[in-house]
């Protein structure tokens, strides 16, 4: 399939009888780039099981305000709305995550976690705009394995027997990879520029334009992730890092310490969160 | 810090961490010495695991976990940066079973 019917294919993913109703439901208004946060507050508190979903998300430790968001329209002034947009279609697609790939949900959520450590220690101005983006970093693969369900198992068999990256996997069968799925998908949601350059080249940070130190967090939050081996993505490797995103950020080895040691009880606040019932 | 299940609690433990339910309503402060009472209530209360103060050990082996970190530098370890983000891991865990 040549790479224009790819994406039009990948565009019209809303229309799929797999994808959960709610997710349907909530696509129709993530969708409008006017939207108010009037209109996703009463959305979201109209589903019981998507309020206390993001309630659970905002009271984690990925977003640093435990125990106290305590309803909808709270965590809408706390997060803005492109935050909670972006966790809102987070929470929505882990059972489709689950499903493609049992562990992207964790991987996801340990992205998050540890991107939001490394942006607060960057002086970013806005942590949990870099958390989200991790959060959803991969959304491609579920797009990916949603959409061809039978091909993408095909290809995360081949990565584990033949020891590859899922993106060169990825790569082999469709000639592109989760990320440029994901930029596709967000690009056709209209989430805004910056999240999609962040899903896009959170393989190729050094090709953001506009968001370069945030797209550089997430790529490295992606690889401590995996180097500590917590979720899957896909493949048991550790990706290279790109040289001049790490240098950008700018890390000392203490910074690196000091990262991994926050890692350390977020992430086992993160399991706890994950194991806990819904 | 350990991850205590409900049923393991013991009068005299004491919070590492503020109790939250599932609506994110916090129900007991950190740093809460716990009671029986306080112990019944959270059984009570759909609470499945709390953290308690002390240190928590990780579950697997140094040993174990040395080998795996190895096994997932496999393909990088010679790109630049990496085998010095595999070291300061490494040293990492060092620390973490100390």
């Amino acid at each position: 399939m040549d790479v224009q019917a790819l994406r039009s294919q990948i565009e019209r993913i809303d229309t799929l009888p797999t994808i959960p109703s709610v997710l349907r439901k909530l696509l129709l208004i993530i969708e409008n780039p006017k939207v108010s946060l009037n209109e996703i507050g009463s959305f979201i508190s109209n589903d019981l099981v998507l309020t206390s979903r993001v309630l659970k998300v905002v009271n984690s430790p990925i977003y640093g305000f435990p125990g106290r968001v305590s309803s909808i329209s709270q965590a809408l002034i706390l997060l803005g709305l492109n935050v909670v947009r972006g966790m809102l279609l987070g929470v929505s697609v882990f059972e489709a995550m689950q499903k493609t790939m049992l562990g992207l949900w964790e991987h996801s959520l340990g992205c998050a976690v540890t991107a939001r450590i490394i942006a607060k220690r960057k002086d970013l101005k806005e942590p949990e705009e870099v958390s989200v983006a991790a959060l959803l970093h991969d959304i491609g693969k579920v797009v990916l394995g949603l959409k061809f369900p039978d091909e993408y198992k095909k290809i995360m068999s081949d990565a584990e027997t033949k020891e590859n990256f899922i993106f060169d996997a990825e790569k082999n069968h469709f000639n592109i990879n989760h990320a440029d799925a994901g930029a596709w998908i967000a690009q056709r949601w209209n989430f805004p520029r910056s999240l999609v350059e962040i899903i896009e080249y959170h393989h190729k940070p050094h090709l953001s334009k506009n968001v370069p130190v945030q797209t550089a967090i997430v790529h490295l939050s992606d690889i401590l992730v995996r180097a500590k081996g917590f979720g899957f993505a896909g493949d048991n490797f550790v990706p290279a890092i790109n040289s001049s995103a790490w240098q950008s950020l700018d890390l000392s080895e203490t910074d690196v310490k000091e990262i991994l040691k926050e890692m350390e009880d977020s992430l086992s606040q993160a399991e706890d969160f994950l194991l806990s019932d819904e | 810090m350990l991850k205590v299940s409900v049923n393991n609690l013991k009068p005299g433990m004491k919070l590492a961490k503020p109790v939250i339910n599932e609506a994110g309503i916090m129900l007991l402060e950190e740093s809460t010495e716990l009671t029986a009472a306080l112990i019944d209530r959270l059984q009570n209360m759909n609470v499945s695991s709390v953290f308690i103060e002390g240190a928590s050990k990780p579950q697997k082996s140094k040993e174990e976990i040395m080998l795996e970190i190895d096994a997932r530098f496999r393909k990088t370890e010679n790109e630049p940066y990496m085998g010095m983000l595999k070291r300061m891991l490494k040293e990492h865990v060092e620390e973490l079973y100390k």
